[in-house]
């Protein structure tokens, strides 16, 4: 026996390297390849189908995604022999215009166990019948017969040429042992959290799933990564049957180096994944330590919130802090310091708040942008309510300062330093729908940075937006430029309260827009409701029963608020003007395949930006003589009320609010943004600027 | 509050929000030029079955099934009563396009006999239904709604030899269908080329 492998390891040493020429098919190379030079007999050993596409073809993994076929091997095998399933490397995503695939665009060993009987002959030939599918636009099928002829020996050495492979294929498997996870199946996409050591390092993970019929391939894959855990969700397939009891697949996680692992995931609770791509990431979170970095943050944000005074919703606010600035020059330098301060604590306050707000809900998974609160019909109603009660208070029908911002106070008439903390909160609250053109960018990084960054960035944008009445309240000198007091400020208060009342009806309207015109009747019966509560409040009838009824009033007309009617949304979709349609990502990657240049308009009815740049710029004749011209197609995604997949979309330009315009070229590449505030010059030259398509 | 949320988009390719087909649901109407040099909408056909087919007929999946399968399919599906439409999908230039005149050279030449071939060079119709593959094969009731989707039976392959093995999802779902039963498997995965939009 001992003597009969000594001549089979003498005859191996003498045999040549024992490997079958690949087989040359259409467009990619086939071949079985052993890793070591010899069958020992009684072990397992390790073969491969090798297929080697020419460039821009692809092969397919053992989970085609939306069409395409994996590759398969029917081995037929000499006695005693048994071949194991494949070993599928991760593969790569290849996308075909709206499909998705997953398959291999590159070299790729398939390992195959193979079991090697105790007893053998001098050689032994394998036969395998690999079936492939290889495509690039178009797919070609194609099968060879392959064998491996390999002698017997009892010693077996590697074959060099082929350990290199061997060596880089494993490297490519994901590993054997499953991590655990869970998966929930819930609002029309599939969840799948996983938590463990390996995504430590993680920078980026992916997860290919082995069922074919879970999730829509060509979907977005949203992922949140962070230290030590990873949560995915991508839209449920078309074909998604019954709820799996459980989900298999590769997470493939990218780092130093790039490492695959099965994953194994049991049913449970899986909070969706918010927004997801900051495409900026190279501009990477600012952190505290990058001191310029957050120090041109944090003077862009300042700059912003200085500009947010002059805006069209905060200026009449403004106006009753300035009138209340005039009447009290001659009081002490201190009050007038500690009214600036309060003011300012105020502003601050209230950005900090609804910044930390925002963080905590977007942190719960919710997708969320700037001037969210805005798409509740009953926080604008609301904000209708509070405006129209500023204006009667500045047309003299009631004095807010000792009734309510001064309630508890015992300080005197409108100088209450509560009064001034909350004109600041007023002030902020009446800015969100002004908030677009020098926040949106920063609002968006903001909130990629690290919380407490985000607050600092937050708080400056109040600062900026308090600094005016702060500079007043420290250096009188600047007060002296002030006209002098007179009776002319009463008039002038009083004409302040029209903005206000416009400032109502504008909300009114968007009401409308996003609940009806029975929100709007509800609404216009609270606006009276409010005033006859004011009216009431301020004096003007006499008796003792006044100040029941007025609180019955208030009550009556906050009750109007909880009405269902002002919540439900809007009975009749929007009619889009001609040549217009809604937007969806779907749409745009239609009209991108017809070669057709695209204009997309993230706009809402609440933003005011918006509504200009739509009257001055988009509406223009030449602009609309251009897009007719160049047969731009023009998709409007329309974010008055909430939207998560535009929500997703603004995030993706590193948005946090609208407006947001988007150029698409034709026949591909990235879109252009085009700026927050739009001239008809801007569109036309960025138009012009354009490739010609075809 | 975590200290570091990267999120990272996996692929550019947003996620189509609008309504894919659904089963038992109406299914999407279209309005398409016929190889016969109509235009033939879904709701023409209301009150008869109608059996959709994504085809194109330089891909080696279809050319595996219209080794005869195919053709049986439609001449037994359409005696009893079904309404046959092939759907080519092919924007111009690209795999499997044709016009009318090709579409029926080619229907002559394979002995095919659907009861008329669909032109939707769009791809309107191929989108709208969502139709991945060719074959990708859908059934509509006399009601309107969808009742089958999926693929044309039950073994991916492009090898004819697996046709005798495999369950033929449609024919069987047609004929459960017509039999007043519901059908057993609805919604089956597609296998095929891509369609070549």
């Amino acid at each position: 026996m001992k003597s009969r492998l000594l001549l089979l390891a003498a005859l191996t040493i003498l045999a040549p390297p024992a490997a079958a020429a690949p087989v040359a098919a259409p467009h990619i190379e086939a071949e079985l390849i052993g890793e070591n030079t010899a069958w020992l007999p009684g072990s397992t050993q390790w073969v491969a189908l090798r297929l080697a596409p020419e460039p821009g073809w692809h092969t397919y993994w053992r989970n085609p995604g939306d069409s395409g076929l994996a590759t398969s091997l029917e081995w037929t095998l000499p006695e005693g022999f048994a071949a194991g399933e494949i070993l599928w490397p991760y593969p790569s995503r290849e996308s075909l215009g709206e499909l998705t695939n997953y398959g291999y665009d590159r070299e790729t060993l398939h390992l195959v166990p193979i079991e090697v009987p105790a007893k053998l002959e001098v050689s032994a030939t394998l036969h395998a019948k690999a079936k492939w599918l290889v495509c690039k636009d178009i797919c070609i099928p194609g099968e060879a017969p392959l064998e491996l002829t390999l002698p017997v020996a009892a010693i077996v050495t590697t074959d060099s040429a082929a350990a290199t492979r061997f060596t880089e294929a494993r490297a490519r498997l994901p590993r054997a042992e499953a991590l655990a996870g869970t998966f929930a199946v819930a609002g029309q996409e599939l969840r799948l959290e996983i938590g463990d050591d390996a995504l430590a390092e993680a920078q980026a993970a992916e997860f290919f799933p082995f069922d074919n019929n879970l999730v829509n391939h060509g979907a977005l894959q949203r992922v949140s990564l962070e230290p030590g855990r990873v949560r995915f969700a991508q839209a449920q397939s078309a074909y998604f049957a019954a709820m799996p009891p459980f989900v298999e697949g590769v997470l493939v996680v990218r780092g130093a180096e790039t490492k695959a692992y099965t994953v194994r995931a049991l049913p449970g609770e899986v909070t969706t994944v918010a927004a997801p791509p900051m495409v900026i990431p190279p501009a990477a979170p600012v952190s505290p330590r990058e001191a310029p970095g957050l120090l041109l943050v944090l003077g862009f944000a300042l700059l912003g919130g200085l500009i947010l005074n002059l805006m069209p919703c905060v200026f009449p606010v403004l106006a009753i802090k300035a009138v209340s600035v005039l009447e009290s020059r001659r009081g002490d330098p201190a009050a007038e310091r500690a009214h600036a301060l309060a003011y300012t604590g105020g502003v601050v306050a209230s950005c900090v708040a609804a910044a930390a707000m925002l963080l905590a809900v977007r942190s719960g998974g919710e997708a969320l942008g700037w001037g969210f609160q805005l798409q509740s019909p009953v926080f604008v109603a609301f904000l209708a309510y509070l405006l129209l009660a500023l204006g009667l208070s500045l047309s003299g029908v009631v004095q807010f300062g000792t009734q309510l911002m001064g309630v508890g106070q015992g300080l005197t008439e409108k100088n209450g330093y509560l009064g001034s903390f909350f004109t600041g909160v007023l002030a902020v609250v009446v800015a969100s729908p002004c908030t677009a053109p020098f926040m949106g960018v920063a609002l968006g990084t903001a909130l990629t940075a690290p919380p407490l960054v985000a607050l600092l960035v937050f708080a400056t944008l109040g600062l900026g937006l308090a600094l005016p009445f702060l500079m007043l309240g420290f250096f009188p000198a600047l007060g002296k430029r002030l006209p002098r007091p007179g009776a002319w400020m009463e008039t002038f208060k009083q004409a302040m309260a029209f903005p206000l009342y416009f400032t109502v009806a504008w909300l009114l309207w968007v009401l409308g827009r996003q609940s009806g015109i029975d929100a709007v009747g509800l609404a216009l019966c609270g606006l009276v409701l409010a005033s006859l509560a004011l009216w009431l409040w301020g004096g003007a009838a006499r008796g003792r029963s006044r100040a029941a009824l007025a609180a019955l009033a208030t009550l009556a007309s906050l009750g109007l608020l909880a009405h269902p009617v002002i919540r439900a949304p809007a009975a009749t979709a929007k009619v889009a003007e001609i040549g217009q349609e809604p937007w969806s990502a779907a749409r745009v990657a239609e009209l991108r395949a017809q070669g057709r240049v695209v204009f997309v308009n993230f706009t809402a009815d609440w933003c005011i930006t918006c509504k200009a740049n739509e009257k001055v710029a988009l509406g223009s004749d030449k602009v609309r003589a251009a897009f007719a011209a160049r047969k731009v197609a023009w998709l409007v995604a329309d974010w008055t009320s909430a939207d998560p997949a535009i929500t997703e979309a603004l995030a993706h330009y590193g948005r946090n609010g609208v407006p947001l315009y988007l150029l698409y070229p034709p026949g591909g590449g990235d879109a252009v943004v085009l700026p927050q505030l739009l001239t008809p010059d801007i569109v036309l030259d960025q138009l012009a600027s354009l490739p010609q398509g075809d | 509050m975590r200290t570091l949320v990267t999120t990272l988009a996996a692929v550019l390719f947003a996620g189509a929000a609008s309504a894919a087909p659904q089963l038992n649901q109406p299914a999407p109407a279209f309005k398409l030029a016929g190889s016969d040099g109509k235009q033939h909408s879904l709701a023409d056909y209301k009150g008869k079955y109608v059996v959709l087919e994504w085809t194109n007929h330089e891909c080696p999946f279809v050319k595996k099934h219209y080794a005869g399968n195919m053709q049986m399919l439609q001449k037994d599906l359409t005696r009893k009563g079904a309404v046959w439409l092939s759907i080519v999908s092919s924007a111009p230039g690209k795999q499997g396009a044709v016009d009318a005149a090709k579409a029926t050279e080619l229907t002559l030449a394979r002995g095919a006999a659907p009861t008329v071939v669909l032109l939707d060079p769009n791809g309107e119709a191929g989108r709208a239904y969502e139709a991945k593959t060719t074959p990708h094969m859908y059934i509509v009731a006399p009601d309107g709604k969808l009742i089958y989707m999926g693929g044309i039976d039950s073994i991916p392959s492009s090898d004819a030899a697996d046709i005798p093995k495999a369950t033929q999802y449609v024919q069987v779902a047609l004929t459960e269908a017509m039999a007043g039963k519901p059908v057993t498997n609805a919604s089956t995965r597609p296998y095929g080329c891509s369609v070549k939009y």
